[in-house]
């Protein structure tokens, strides 16, 4: 019987609205694991270009920045073109000296209609919120190894 | 209207199953021939995959369904493990398990709301998405996002769970299932819906798997045929599941089947959670460069079996990447033999599309 249905709308029609939630709740997909824009610690990063090697979606280029790092002689750094990016966080994984996070920013937060503000030089990148960060390296360094088979 | 004419139907059309379009041949009201034109999504994944690098290549292997692209995702992974011949840890095996089932049960809620949208029944189709936005926070929560989870790697899952994992996911299963019980009892026992699907879309189990369709198509016909169940992969060999199945294999008792698996698939998300604990092994580091070789996974995906071939000639790449997907023989040889042995009319061609649930991306890659 069609009654059934109207029966469930019903009792749906005295809930609370589900839809409601996105617009009156600030960041309401924000999780802890959150993978979204980067962030670049320039004191650590020594210009090794693996972010870039591993990068699925060639978003990572390595650039020269002016200035003195002692632990990065060709001051050679990432630049990272979120509009390419798809947020996989291999370049967090991979990378040897735990230089790059990412943020719980994403989504419409990232969104803009000129794409040349995506194209993050590695100066951008080190200014980021480092309240936010949600995923850093250790979250995927395999701590138990089993031999292999 | 006397006379056969041509209507091209979709992709733009609010009753095509995503991003494909058809040339229709139309005998009055009647389709007599359904012509699919694929393509406008092709990407070159296969390609793009010999390319890539062993360690980045299996971000690209799902990213072709929106609606279930985890059961792509362990595939690749299975195959993966097969080249680098490593035994992911029991953890992981289960973990993929839940990864897939849960994204099996999303997309079938993303499916009912496409079936119900098709004949007009609009408001239990957003209870059904709102089961889906319950999963898809789950997997934000688990994974870092809510559709391509990039979780399942070659060697186990990428890496632990949080500390609440079973009891967070336990009381999931049990808010979903009351949401789909609700769907359920909304959609099943509607006499419009009933009238919509029943005898609309026949085709019987064995005639659907002959012309190379699997999953909900073949169930619904009558024909238990289940990967999980006949080459069972990761752990399915260790739960306790039933595979529905239909009679008449008409548009009905594929929603039926759908609606049956869901709570399957609830009861073996159930048993594999108390198996997923925090601490412990999962992930096994596979080396930079392959053996020569050759990987195969075969999974059931929400749509049917899904197949991944690898081979690895040694070195850095795939060699050759090659996927079978479930929804190509769904738009091309099972409607056509829809259309030949019915009276299939224009306004029953969207009800038919949508109950047969291609997932467009998945045809052209």
């Amino acid at each position: 019987m069609v009654l059934s249905t109207i029966a469930e709308a019903v009792k749906y029609l005295f809930r609370r609205p589900y839809t409601r939630l996105v617009p009156a709740k600030t960041g309401p997909f924000k999780t802890d694991r959150m993978r979204g824009a980067h962030i670049l610690d320039m004191s650590k990063c020594t210009g090794c270009s693996m972010c870039q090697q591993v990068c699925p979606a060639n978003a990572i280029d390595m650039v020269e920045v002016p200035g003195q790092y002692p632990q990065n002689p060709r001051r050679r750094f990432p630049r990272i073109d979120l509009h390419r990016c798809t947020f996989c966080a291999l370049c967090v994984e991979y990378c040897p000296f735990d230089a790059l996070y990412m943020t719980s920013v994403t989504g419409f937060e990232l969104y803009t209609r000129d794409k040349s503000t995506t194209l993050k030089s590695p100066v951008e990148l080190s200014r980021g919120d480092y309240t936010l960060v949600t995923v850093k390296r250790d979250l995927y360094v395999t701590k138990e190894v089993k031999a292999s088979g | 209207m006397a006379g056969r004419y041509m209507l091209y139907f979709g992709p733009q059309h609010p009753g095509a199953p995503g991003n494909v379009g058809f040339r229709l041949e139309m005998e009055g009201e009647r389709v007599v021939r359904a012509e699919l034109i694929p393509g406008f999504l092709h990407r070159g994944f296969e390609k793009m995959m010999e390319n890539r690098k062993w360690e980045n290549s299996y971000v690209l292997s799902y990213r072709f369904c929106v609606e279930d692209p985890d059961p792509f995702e362990v595939a690749y992974a299975e195959a993966l493990d097969m080249v680098f011949k490593v035994d992911p840890p029991p953890k992981a095996k289960y973990f993929r398990m839940i990864q897939a089932e849960f994204s099996r049960i999303a997309s079938h809620m993303f499916w009912t709301h496409f079936m119900l949208g098709s004949v007009g029944l609009r408001t239990p189709a957003y209870w059904a998405l709102v089961a889906r936005e319950e999963i898809l926070k789950w997997f934000a929560w688990v994974t870092g996002h809510r559709i391509y989870h990039n979780f399942s790697v070659p060697g186990g899952i990428r890496s632990d769970v949080p500390q609440d994992f079973q009891s967070r996911t336990l009381d999931l299963t049990y808010r979903v299932e009351d949401l789909v019980k609700d769907v359920e009892k909304a959609v099943l026992g509607n006499r419009v819906f009933k009238r919509r699907t029943r005898g609309v879309g026949v085709i019987k189990g064995e005639t659907a798997l002959r012309l190379g369709a699997t999953g909900p198509v073949v169930r619904g016909g009558g024909l238990a045929y289940d990967v999980r169940k006949l080459a069972p992969y990761e752990r399915y060999d260790s739960v306790n599941f039933e595979v529905p199945v239909g009679e008449v294999g008409d548009a009905y008792d594929r929603a039926l089947v759908r609606f049956r698996e869901v709570h399957e698939s609830l009861k073996i998300i159930r048993q594999a959670a108390m198996e997923v604990r925090p601490g412990g092994p999962y992930r096994v580091k596979i080396p930079l460069t392959a053996p020569p070789g050759r990987g195969y996974a075969r999974v059931e995906s929400a749509r049917g079996e899904y197949t991944v071939h690898v081979t690895s000639v040694g070195g850095r790449s795939p060699y050759r990447v090659r996927f079978k997907s479930p929804s190509m023989p769904l738009l091309t040889t099972v409607l056509d033999y829809i259309i030949k042995n019915e009276e299939v009319t224009i306004a029953d061609f969207p009800v038919v599309l949508a109950s047969l649930d291609p997932c467009a991306p998945d045809i052209d890659r």
